[in-house]
């Protein structure tokens, strides 16, 4: 519904720069993409950045308390653990798994969702109803069960809790996908160029994709919240991340029996877990009110 | 309506028939001896092997190996646990009704919670108050279940020693199991301690009830939210305002009903991810039901145990989910497609 305005802005921005002007209109969405790059920019620069080997353990630190009580160290912000390891440097490095695994199968899994959306988007019939009943099988086996059958197959391990992953957010893309292209395609502009001539790949190429991306980055940030409290979970579980490895469900789970000596090494870990998602659910809730705000203006 | 009934009936039966094709194939996906795997025997010596590739049928086709396999879970003859060596349905439904127990007082909770959250959050959604509301639920939504738990146990557990820290019932207690339902057994049976059990059950609820209604009290609150914002702005709300109704009456005649229907939708959409949530629940405070159960089974290898929980449970997922979508048509005369 168009809304009266006394005083007209300028309206002919690009789509994209209207949608940041919304977008930054919003100071949680800004605060919550600031600490997403933050994320992203530590989970790439990790190896680079951390001040101590996350896998060396030096005998002589053991559980050293975090830096801002007495007995702490300057050098060891946030102290070591039982085996006395560093544990800023594996806070950093475990933000290459929890979120750079995150990240890296959400963009897998919006792939392949990309492709079998179109596929059971654009075909009719038996096809269509075909992929949708695949799916909701998928989506009726609750995503731990599923990573759960695919460790017993596989094994334990980082690589194979990806898949696991990558299969469980597959049905939420396909279906989000498919109804933004069945959407589309209702669309008289849609009509108008298959009248020109358009093929199908032609209408999918040119027309749905531009028009569908905004709801696929919102899709998207769904999904990585997800991925991200997946992994971990699995981690926590002793099904993903095996036990050198700093993930910070791993992490949590590892510091279980010494919670009490230390209790910093469950609180941190978790508080970025937090922190990730939380920023994920900021940008993608941010996104969806700029988009609904630019469309109604 | 009987049309829409009678394939969503036929739909059922693909997905389940789908489902028993994948669970199927897991006697073979997974590591070891395919008829250890689909017997649950551990030891089986060479005269009992040739028995029971017999009855198994495992030295015919696929086809009629499935076939087989399907008639024996009709039966309901789904194997022995490797662990234990017990029928794996027995198990299942000595563990199942906690789980179920556990998700429905959450599920209850969300509901009586989040759906008047998410009408006082859309009433004024510049207020400060109501802005706050937004905001808890949104940290609600971004909580790792596991971290959140064991903040709770550390909080009223261990510093305060308010509740205990997991189980079921304390050990002082014997209630004989009749539903499988805690509360229920407890109020069915006739000990003389009845009230002491009670509030001790009730005590051990808390803490596992309120972990697990955080997540989707929280999506309830902000899905009802949505929807109230939605609906509030529609023509109808304004030809009801304009009659002279007052703001309860256009709230709960013509708002609440249009705002409440995909909540239905949303709560069988919700189920799966539910369900892990309470087996993650399950394993930190150390409940009886089948999500520890399961993940039990995956430490120990007990591969006969994961094909059998994943029938069970996906079946449970797939009905709600039917259930729901009924309902939803049912209430809603504009979904109705034929």
């Amino acid at each position: 519904m168009a809304k009266f305005r006394l005083y007209l802005d300028e309206n002919n921005r690009s789509p994209l720069a209207q949608l940041w002007r919304e977008f930054s209109r919003q100071h949680s969405a800004l605060f919550g993409l600031i600490l997403f790059s933050t994320f992203l920019s530590l989970s790439v620069l990790a190896p680079f950045i951390t001040p101590h080997d996350p896998y060396l353990q030096a005998d002589n630190l053991l559980l050293l308390a975090p830096s801002w009580t007495e007995q702490g160290l300057v050098q060891y912000p946030f102290g070591t653990d039982d085996l006395g390891r560093d544990l800023l440097s594996r806070m950093l490095k475990g933000t290459t798994y929890t979120f750079g695994l995150a990240l890296l199968t959400v963009l897998a899994s919006l792939l392949a969702g990309l492709a079998l959306g179109a596929l059971a988007g654009m075909s009719r019939g038996v096809k269509s109803s075909f992929f949708n009943h695949l799916l909701d099988l998928i989506l009726t086996i609750p995503s731990l069960l599923l990573a759960i059958i695919i460790v017993a197959v596989l094994g334990p391990g980082l690589e194979n809790t990806a898949w696991a992953v990558i299969l469980a957010l597959l049905p939420q893309f396909v279906h989000g996908i498919r109804n933004a292209i069945a959407e589309q395609l209702k669309q008289d502009y849609v009509t108008a160029y298959r009248l020109d001539g358009a093929n199908n790949w032609q209408v999918l190429t040119r027309l749905i994709i531009p028009n569908i991306w905004e709801k696929i980055t919102v899709l998207s940030s769904m999904a990585l919240s997800t991925a991200i409290l997946d992994i971990a979970a699995l981690g926590f579980l002793g099904l993903g991340a095996q036990a050198p490895i700093a993930e910070w469900g791993a992490m949590i789970s590892d510091s279980l029996d010494i919670i009490y000596v230390a209790p910093v090494s469950v609180a941190i870990p978790g508080l970025l877990i937090f922190a990730a998602v939380l920023s994920v659910n900021l940008v993608g809730d941010g996104l969806k009110v700029a988009i609904q705000k630019r469309r109604e203006s | 309506m009987i049309i829409f009934l009678l394939r969503r009936l036929f739909l059922l039966g693909t997905v389940l028939l789908g489902l028993s094709i994948f669970a199927f194939s897991l006697g073979y996906l997974f590591p070891g001896d395919p008829l250890q795997n689909f017997t649950g025997l551990r030891y089986i010596d060479s005269a009992q092997r040739e028995q029971l590739i017999q009855a198994y049928q495992l030295d015919q086709s696929y086809t009629t190996q499935y076939v087989a396999f399907l008639t024996r879970v009709l039966q309901g003859d789904w194997g022995l646990s490797f662990s234990s060596q017990q029928p794996l349905l027995n198990e299942i439904w000595q563990v199942l009704p906690a789980t179920l127990e556990l998700t429905t007082y959450a599920l209850l909770l969300s509901f009586f919670i989040g759906v008047p959250l998410g009408i006082l959050a859309a009433m004024k959604p510049n207020h400060l108050f109501c802005k706050s509301i937004s905001g808890m639920a949104l940290v609600g939504y971004s909580l790792p279940i596991f971290w959140w738990a064991l903040l709770l146990i550390m909080l009223f557990s261990v510093t305060l020693g308010w509740l205990p820290s997991g189980g079921r019932l304390g050990v002082l207690y014997e209630i004989p199991t009749l539903t499988g339902f805690m509360l229920v057994d407890i109020l069915l049976s006739n000990t003389h301690y009845q009230d002491a059990a009670l509030m001790d059950a009730f005590r051990h609820l808390i803490l596992p009830t309120l972990v697990l209604a955080t997540y989707p009290t929280t999506v309830m609150i902000r899905f009802v939210r949505d929807a109230m914002l939605d609906v509030w702005e529609q023509n109808y709300i304004k030809t009801a305002k304009a009659k002279g109704l007052n703001r309860l009456q256009v709230l709960y005649r013509h708002g609440l009903r249009n705002a409440l229907l995909p909540v239905i939708r949303q709560i069988g959409l919700q189920f799966s991810t539910l369900i892990t949530l309470a087996m993650l629940t399950e394993v930190i405070f150390s409940w009886p039901g089948i999500g520890r159960w399961l993940i039990d089974s995956i430490y120990q290898r007990n591969f006969p145990a994961i094909q059998a929980g994943l029938m069970i449970i996906s079946t449970l997922v797939i009905t709600i989910n039917m259930l729901t979508e009924i309902m939803h048509t049912f209430f809603n005369p504009l979904a109705r497609k034929y």
